[in-house]
């Protein structure tokens, strides 16, 4: 029951989000809620992480994994820390430390799904559609994020070109965006693989994570608001940070549950 | 004679499950029924050169040990270890 519950958590917390934000719209205080509602997802995201990570000894393979997704979402939270407290002050320094913290956070993001989706090789197992079934799947899952994240590379990379350093980071982000959802098409497969299972729901909800960043870019894409000024991209961002946190607790009580039978 | 062939040949209703079924029915609640099924296949023909259904009790330890990797790549190493020592002891 309470792996239900983990997987109810993120659409309740997403609701109760867009309730507070569609009263916001109008006025003055839809920025400060979101700011601090995004500090609030990225502990949470944290919390979930380093408890999958607590449940693993030292050398496991998926303690790795979880480790670097919890670096990421430490390294972004302190950019959104850094960006809230220095929001009057000299820009310039900021702007860089900023930048360079949201590079190291696409990286061990990517470093973590990384890990993730390649433990099916590492358990030497089979998925389900073999090797072609993968192949097929991360071919779509590709053209899917490059249908996405595709033009704001691009556009980024472009820019880099013509001589705006400023935008390297974008760039960045948006390959790594590239990458990680790429690396979907592994994660749903393994989470195919061990449905019926109680091991399914870290994977069912880590995929579900990257389902919602791949909305977030998407929603990124056309602007990041509807009329009326909703933040679908802020709804989304919340979405993917609590999944991650459901499924690093899942991935903790799993993993402790085997230990206590 | 392995516990499918005995259900075919008579006596259906009391023939005890296989050593691969048992271990499968264990391994199903944490791994899904599909990956329990599929791992003990391909231990047991990779590591044993058998099919699961030709499984023996002798063949136990050998059939956790190939397993092992697997599960501790999954859950690690402690509640494997812990997993495959619960399979031995109750599997017959």
């Amino acid at each position: 029951m309470r792996y239900r519950w983990l997987a109810l958590f993120p659409l309740l917390f997403a609701a109760v989000f867009a309730a507070i934000a569609w009263q916001l719209a109008d006025g003055g205080g839809l920025d400060p809620f979101i700011h601090w509602q995004r500090l609030l997802v990225r502990v949470l995201a944290i919390t979930g992480c380093f408890a999958a990570f607590s449940a693993f000894a030292s050398g496991d393979h998926l303690r790795r994994a979880w480790f670097w997704l919890g670096v990421a979402t430490v390294l972004v939270l302190v950019r959104d820390v850094i960006r809230m407290v220095a929001a009057s002050g000299d820009a310039a320094p900021i702007d860089w430390t900023v930048s360079a913290l949201g590079v190291l956070s696409n990286v061990a993001l990517l470093a973590g799904v990384w890990m993730l989706a390649r433990a099916w090789k590492v358990a030497a197992i089979s998925l389900p559609g073999g090797e072609t079934g993968v192949g097929v799947v991360t071919v779509l899952a590709a053209l899917l994020a490059l249908a996405v994240a595709g033009p704001g590379a691009l556009k980024h990379f472009q820019s880099v070109v013509a001589g705006d350093w400023s935008a390297l980071i974008l760039l960045v982000s948006a390959v790594v965006d590239i990458l990680s959802l790429c690396l979907l098409a592994p994660l749903l497969l393994t989470t195919i693989s061990l449905r019926g299972g109680l091991f399914a729901w870290p994977w069912g909800l880590v995929t579900a994570s990257m389902l919602c960043w791949l909305l977030y870019d998407a929603a990124a894409a056309f602007g990041g608001a509807l009329a009326g000024g909703f933040p679908l991209t802020a709804l989304f961002r919340g979405l993917a940070e609590n999944f991650l946190f459901a499924a690093g607790m899942a991935q903790s009580f799993a993993v402790r549950s085997v230990r206590e039978a | 004679m392995s516990g499918q062939t005995a259900r075919r040949s008579g006596g259906a209703q009391t023939a005890p499950p296989s050593i691969s079924e048992q271990v499968v029915e264990r391994l199903a609640p944490y791994l899904g029924e599909f990956n329990a099924q599929v791992w003990v296949k391909v231990v047991a023909q990779r590591n044993l050169g058998l099919e699961p259904e030709d499984l023996s009790v002798a063949d136990l330890e050998p059939l956790m040990e190939g397993l092992r990797p697997s599960l501790n790549t999954f859950m690690g190493r402690s509640a494997a270890d812990g997993l495959l020592k619960k399979v031995s002891r109750e599997v017959r």
